[in-house]
């Protein structure tokens, strides 16, 4: 027996929907844990970077309230009030903006404080995407939490349609054997876990350190004479060439020095997981074209 | 005697009563007032009641433990340079925290480790100054120093393993934060049943003060009385470090601040501690929390900058 008030009352909601009425929201993180807030959110606070990114990309750039040190993407994130470090947040002043939804890295803001605020109530929503596919799903997650959804699913689909065709281009591509340096002193790499490793096996390259047990191993100068990358590729300011590779010049016997495949890329869009690393990924890409051509 | 106490005590509230106040936001007096009674505005009463009022109890109890833990080990190991930690409690309440951090632990399992391995360090000096032979401070300095060094070498280790992003964590864990206190009763809880316990021994603590044999020629039965100041010294140490991490400086300096202006009588010199204690590190934190507000200094950083000149006034004035 169909309940035809049931489907009235249905149908009369789905009409109402798009005149915004205000109806709870909730979205799942990649742990499984639900969050639901009576109504899209109006304050949200950014406790990194990357999440003051993704808020944007998402179409929540004018619902964002309060970020951390380094929020310098995109340029309005700069006129934001900020809250302290994402390693130390001052919560006095988090709270006095009244936010409705915090963004929060799993790993990256102290734990300590992040219980406190939970204890108080707040709705948190922790983000730390490790994938592609993870960096377009947040996108969408944050809009529906903001209300934003025509934009953050049409950002989302962008950035996925970006990388595919990207994975497509360089699928046959001739496999280029890359040391991707994130720190100088001391010598620190990533492995395939990681983003930067995915950028890297997007564009054809091969990580040489790709199954190293740890996400950030610590390594020596020694392992990577041993493993002769034909590129090595580092972040910096802008792009701008600086002297974090210059300790690998003496070395003339390593094919990357050699073959002069010592390369600078942008540094945040390369660390962030946001949809930035499409310009990431084609400057990687780049790059080891160049490198391919001079084999 | 009692009229220093009242000043200091006075001091005390007032420094409260400031940290209270001050912050990201300011609150006025009679906003203060209001809250107390049981009105203000929602985010006065969240601020006020749910942060600084647990965190500036919890600085004043950190400070406090601190500082009598400080004057009990100056007196325990008749040094002027002894200070709570130079047992290797905080070394081995800091391995505790760190591994708790790299093993990915919550806030609660964190504070549990640091005192689990405080309790640790404790028992093993104790264990192994005990030994055979006579038990003099110095052996107990020595034996405590070593552990303390070994501690070190373990907590570097474990600095240079763990993985990038866990450093900032561990790092202001080691330079201590008082913001990391989720509720100040257990500190308040143990500094006011410690000096509740210590003060009746503090007339022996005087006599031991001169010397063992001169105590025990006195009557003072002195091994027991040592242990008790070791196993009490540790406790409070111990309580603070969990609380707050480890905060240099307090437990050293203060109660030679005190003993500058107010002489060395044990029975004023304790209590007066815990309040001077605890008034630096309220007022240390205020400063820490806001002087270059929204970023957050570590409280050890402003003892130091706060304490080093106050001591060296003090000591210059006093020649």
């Amino acid at each position: 027996m169909i309940k035809w008030k049931a489907v009235a009352l249905l149908l009369g909601l789905m009409l109402l929907a798009p005149f915004g009425v205000a109806a709870p929201v909730c979205v799942t993180d990649d742990q499984g844990e639900e969050l639901c807030l009576d109504h899209p959110a109006k304050r949200i606070a950014t406790l990194s970077p990357g999440a003051t990114e993704l808020a944007f990309a998402a179409g929540a750039g004018d619902k964002v309230v309060a970020v951390v040190n380094y929020s310098d993407y995109p340029e309005a994130a700069l006129k934001l009030p900020l809250v302290g470090n994402h390693t130390r947040i001052d919560l006095e002043a988090l709270l006095a903006l009244k936010p409705d939804l915090v963004i929060t890295w799993r790993t990256g803001n102290p734990p300590a404080q992040m219980e406190m605020l939970r204890a108080l109530g707040l709705p948190m929503f922790a983000i730390e995407p490790r994938t592609f596919e993870g960096v377009s799903k947040v996108i969408e997650q944050l809009s529906t939490l903001a209300g934003t959804e025509q934009e953050g699913f049409a950002e989302a689909e962008r950035f996925r349609k970006g990388i595919a065709e990207i994975a497509e281009q360089y699928r046959d591509a001739e496999p280029v054997p890359v040391f991707y340096q994130v720190w100088q002193t001391p010598l620190m790499t990533i492995n395939d876990n990681h983003l930067i490793g995915k950028v890297i096996q997007l564009c054809g390259g091969v990580n040489v350190f790709g199954d190293m047990p740890r996400l950030v191993p610590r390594i020596s100068a020694e392992v990577v004479l041993e493993a002769d990358p034909h590129a090595i590729i580092t972040g910096s300011v802008e792009g701008i060439e600086d002297n974090q590779l210059d300790r690998w010049k003496s070395y003339t016997g390593m094919t990357a020095v050699a073959n002069k495949n010592l390369f600078f890329v942008p540094a945040s869009p390369i660390s962030r997981p946001t949809p930035r690393l499409l310009e990431a990924s084609r400057d990687i890409c780049q790059r080891l074209d160049v490198a391919r051509e001079r084999e | 005697m009692t009229r220093s106490l009242l000043v200091l005590g006075a001091i005390s509230l007032a420094a409260l009563i400031f940290a209270l106040a001050i912050g990201s936001v300011n609150i006025a007096p009679s906003e203060l007032w209001k809250v107390i009674q049981g009105e203000g505005s929602a985010l006065h009463r969240t601020l006020l009641l749910d942060l600084r009022l647990p965190r500036t109890l919890a600085a004043f109890a950190t400070g406090g433990l601190l500082a009598v833990a400080g004057a009990l080990m100056q007196v325990l190991l008749r040094n002027p340079l002894a200070d709570p930690y130079v047992l290797g409690l905080s070394g081995g309440a800091a391995v505790g925290a760190l591994l708790a951090m790299l093993t990915g632990m919550g806030a609660f399992v964190i504070s549990g480790s640091a005192f689990a391995g405080a309790m640790l360090a404790m028992v093993l000096v104790f264990g192994l100054a005990h030994g055979t032979g006579s038990w003099t401070a110095s052996r107990l300095l020595l034996t405590g120093v070593v552990v303390a060094a070994g501690w070190g070498a373990v907590i570097t280790l474990m600095l240079a393993v763990t993985p990038s992003y866990k450093l900032p964590g561990m790092l202001y864990w080691l330079m201590g934060d008082v913001s990391y206190a989720r509720t100040p009763w257990p500190a308040l809880v143990v500094l006011i049943f410690a000096i509740a316990v210590i003060l009746p021994l503090a007339r022996n603590l005087n006599v031991l003060a001169r010397g063992p044999m001169q105590a025990a020629a006195l009557g003072v039965s002195v091994r027991p009385l040592e242990w008790t100041i070791y196993v009490l010294a540790s406790l409070l140490t111990a309580t603070a470090v969990t609380t707050a991490g480890s905060i240099g400086f307090v437990g050293l300096i203060v109660p030679h601040m005190l003993r500058l202006v107010l002489g060395n009588d044990q029975r004023i010199i304790l209590p007066a501690s815990a309040l001077a204690g605890g008034t630096l590190l309220v007022l240390a934190d205020t400063l820490a929390r806001t002087v270059i507000a929204p970023e957050q200094l570590p409280v050890g950083v402003i003892t130091a900058l706060l304490g080093v000149p106050t001591f060296l006034y003090l000591l210059h004035r006093s020649r």
